[in-house]
């Protein structure tokens, strides 16, 4: 295995690793919305409860769409 | 500009002077970013009692989301205006793959929408409300960590705002801040909107109550 593929082997992983990390912030961001929405009962928080879980799917997305692409 | 308002009953409205309080049919409609509301329809609290109504439901002035907007704007237009100039200039020994722009522009704008939600959240769960019988301050200062002061109407001992600068005055927004008896907290409604009337139906309410 040379230099370059060695790099880009780290740099892979590494970027894994970051995105994984990025997931559970996109997890604690539903777990607090939902600690919220318990304080205050809103109309408008079933939309942003969709907005979290949309973030969340799509910080899942990427992260194996690295492992795939990267 | 700070204005006080002692609570002594002289204070309390003649039967012509028009209440900050609504009659009972007068109710506001929420929308999502109404950070106002006399009255609110279809808002409920944690620790609201049966027979306990909201009488002011209060958030920050809009104002205060205009550094986070702009913060979402410029990461929005970073990628095309400032990154392709960034990258023309960086000399790198090795050619990056295709497949790390993908990856990472779609993540820029994941991350994007991660600041403007975040920061949405915030604002629209920080709330102060005034019941017939408390004033109510929900803090969510930092993730998963919430604050929840209250005091009752009876205990309040005074009541003043403040505002100052020409944002403040020209939005009409400012700080209006409880002083409750013995070890009370104070409570402290920070940027809200139209805080004179805040004061004065707070004022209504108080002088109900004795």
């Amino acid at each position: 295995m040379d230099v370059a593929t060695l790099t880009f082997v780290i740099l892979k992983w590494l970027v894994v690793f970051g995105l994984a990390m990025y997931c559970l912030f996109a997890v604690v961001i539903i777990r607090q919305e939902q600690l919220m929405a318990n304080v205050l009962e809103e109309t408008f928080e079933p939309v942003l409860r969709l907005a979290a879980i949309i973030h969340l799917v799509a910080s899942i997305a990427i992260f194996f769409a690295a492992i795939l692409l990267l | 500009m700070r204005s006080q308002r002692p609570l002594e009953p002289a204070e309390s409205k003649s039967p012509h002077t028009r209440s900050s309080i609504p009659p009972d049919k007068t109710r506001t409609i929420m929308s999502p970013l109404t950070a106002f509301a006399v009255s609110p329809e279809g808002v409920h609290f944690e620790t609201q009692e049966s027979d306990e109504e909201v009488v002011l439901f209060l958030r920050q002035h809009l104002i205060v989301l205009v550094p986070s907007v702009l913060l979402v704007v410029l990461l929005i237009v970073a990628p095309i205006l400032i990154l392709p100039s960034f990258f023309d200039s960086l000399i790198l020994p090795l050619e990056i793959p295709a497949g790390y722009f993908v990856i990472g522009t779609a993540f820029w704008y994941i991350m994007t929408f991660g600041v403007a939600l975040t920061s949405f959240l915030r604002w629209f769960f920080n709330i102060y409300i005034v019941t017939q019988r408390r004033i109510i301050d929900i803090d969510f200062l930092h993730l998963l960590y919430k604050e929840f002061s209250e005091a009752r109407i009876d205990k309040v001992q005074d009541l003043s705002f403040r505002s100052g600068g020409i944002f403040a005055a020209f939005f009409d927004y400012g700080d209006v801040i409880v002083q409750t008896a013995g070890d009370m907290p104070n409570i402290d409604f920070t940027g809200v909107p139209k805080p004179a009337r805040v004061v004065e139906t707070i004022s209504e309410l108080i002088t109900k109550e004795t």
